[in-house]
């Protein structure tokens, strides 16, 4: 569906992409994260045949959008930028770009879509009157106007309150299980987490992780422990013992509270050295790592 | 296909330029300015001279007209949809980039000629309330204003869309300003234009319109140097 070989991307002898090399496949939503100024942007410009790469391909349906008007039918996007005419109401912003993608069932694909947005009552009003979410929601109509095989989705829930967030999350979902594609570029990492099945950590123009977010989750985040101890005097000889302990990285105390990253998997070691050394536990338990911690990991290891 | 393609982007150019009221207004009061200004000139020369400065200030004016309109348009058919980033969700729509810049450039042309013929229109209606005699446009201005003017007002637009498009944000503010000064020195000279005993002839329009054609090809042909690469890259 979407096939990216070697990418790479030179601007004014400066190097922004290197070597990018991913896959995504029919019905996969795949989320793009990285840090501003990584490249994410541009990965997307390419891929939609907005920038002609250095090296490389970028290739969706086995084609290049840049020169193939049919394959970029296919293709629905929503940028940074909404794509909508402030002049125009939210229905002849929908109109026109209905035409440009021959559209039949012009008014009720119309319809439907303002219903969708929430914008029925407000169709007739000129977009440069709407709030920024129902702005982005409109973009994201415009974007499935033409019922796309594929979706670019910059940042989609951006500016959008968390009810209409969720609906944005339920609907790419949605679009997913009509085996549509999703590329979604995104800084929500929760976002991400709930709907993304495959992902790609970009850092300074290079993947720095490719893979199903469980994946990644257990090999990039070191492991981290949270105990709960009765009393003071326990909590502080835990807490001593902890930051001993050479297979510990990281000790946080909280109160009665102790949360412990290790640098490897030994959940019953621990729990073991601390009942040795008389220390009462009261409640021991693995955390669930978040891609948040994947992520910060990922390009924290990077930068340093 | 192509051509309808072009007029759905030249139809919604239409629409939004003239949905935009304080640009229409500001197009419209110019075209009337203008007329109201330039029009009474006839009652200030000899009765021989009054046909001739007639159909002198139809040749210049209305062309002139035409240009300022293409040029108030282009910025913001051109320059405001770059400087705004839906240009770009526009070039990822099955549109070939040709496309877009000749639907823009239509679309912009309709609208700034029918206002040059507005102004047209108030300038033979004002000379005649200043005539003694009926006062006509000649074939040759007929013909000046009805191929003449729109293919100028094409040039403008089309040469103007191409600079916007090609260019990054500084160099078209200094474009638009190099622009304004040129026409605004250009209406200054209709004295030496439309007086002095010079009459417009089917000499003077028919190299216009040969210039004008020639333009227009060039114009065409300069477009093969855009690229989404280029405008995506000059945006910011």
């Amino acid at each position: 569906m979407i096939e990216i070989q070697d990418l790479s991307k030179k601007f004014n002898g400066k190097t922004v992409l290197t070597g990018l090399n991913f896959q995504i496949k029919e019905g996969e939503i795949f989320g793009y994260l990285g840090p501003n100024g990584a490249g994410k942007t541009t990965t997307m410009r390419i891929i939609l045949g907005l920038l002609r790469p250095s090296s490389g391909k970028a290739m969706v349906f086995g084609g290049d959008l840049e020169s193939n008007d049919e394959l970029r039918s296919k293709v629905g996007i929503l940028l940074e930028n909404d794509g909508l005419y402030d002049g125009l109401s939210a229905y002849e912003n929908l109109y026109y770009y209905a035409r440009l993608y021959n559209v039949s069932n012009i008014e009720e694909k119309i319809n439907n879509l303002l219903d969708f947005a929430g914008l029925t009552q407000r169709k007739s009003d000129k977009v440069g009157t709407f709030s920024k979410g129902m702005k982005r929601k409109l973009g994201l109509s415009r974007a499935m106007i033409h019922d796309p095989d594929v979706l670019f989705l910059d940042e989609p829930s951006s500016g959008l309150d968390p009810e209409a967030q969720r609906m944005v999350r339920d609907l790419i979902l949605h679009l997913a299980k009509e085996k549509r594609t999703i590329f979604l570029n995104s800084h929500d990492l929760d976002e991400v987490q709930k709907i993304c099945s495959k992902i790609a950590i970009l850092n300074k123009g290079t993947i720095q992780a490719y893979d199903k977010v469980e994946n990644l989750r257990n090999k990039f985040s070191n492991p981290v422990f949270e105990i709960t101890l009765n009393d003071a005097v326990n909590a502080k000889n835990a807490f001593d013992l902890l930051q001993s302990l050479d297979y510990v990285s990281d000790c946080k105390p909280d109160g009665f509270r102790i949360t412990a990253t290790l640098k490897e998997e030994n959940y019953s070691k621990i729990l073991n050295e601390l009942v040795s050394n008389g220390i009462k536990v009261e409640e021991a338990k693995k955390l669930a790592k978040s891609l948040e911690d994947v992520y910060l990991d990922v390009v924290k290891e990077e930068s340093s | 296909m192509t051509l309808s393609k072009i007029f759905i982007v030249a139809k919604k150019e239409m629409i939004e330029i003239i949905k935009t009221k304080s640009q229409m207004l500001v197009g419209l009061f110019f075209a009337l300015w203008f007329s109201v200004m330039s029009a009474p000139v006839v009652k200030t020369v000899d009765e021989a001279a009054v046909f001739d400065t007639f159909n002198n200030l139809m040749f210049y004016f209305v062309l002139m007209m035409g240009i300022f309109m293409a040029y108030m348009f282009s910025g913001k058919v051109f320059f405001n949809e770059k400087r705004e980033g839906n240009i770009e969700t526009l070039l990822c729509t099955p549109l070939s980039l040709r496309q877009i810049w000749f639907g823009k450039v239509v679309g912009v042309s309709i609208v700034a000629y029918l206002i040059a013929l507005l102004s047209a229109a108030l300038i033979t209606i004002i000379a005649n309330i200043f005539s003694t005699s009926m006062l006509l446009p000649l074939p040759a201005i007929f013909v000046h204003i009805f191929l003449v003017v729109p293919a100028f007002i094409a040039v403008a637009v089309g040469l103007l869309g191409f600079g916007h498009l090609l260019l990054g944000m500084r160099e078209n503010q200094i474009l638009n300003i190099s622009f304004f000064i040129v026409i605004f020195f250009a209406f200054s000279l209709p004295k030496n234009v439309i007086g002095g005993g010079f009459a417009v002839s089917w000499i003077e329009v028919g190299v216009l319109l040969m210039v004008a054609v020639l333009l227009l090809v060039f114009v065409s042909y300069l477009t093969r140097y855009l690229s989404k690469e280029r405008i995506v890259t000059t945006i910011a």
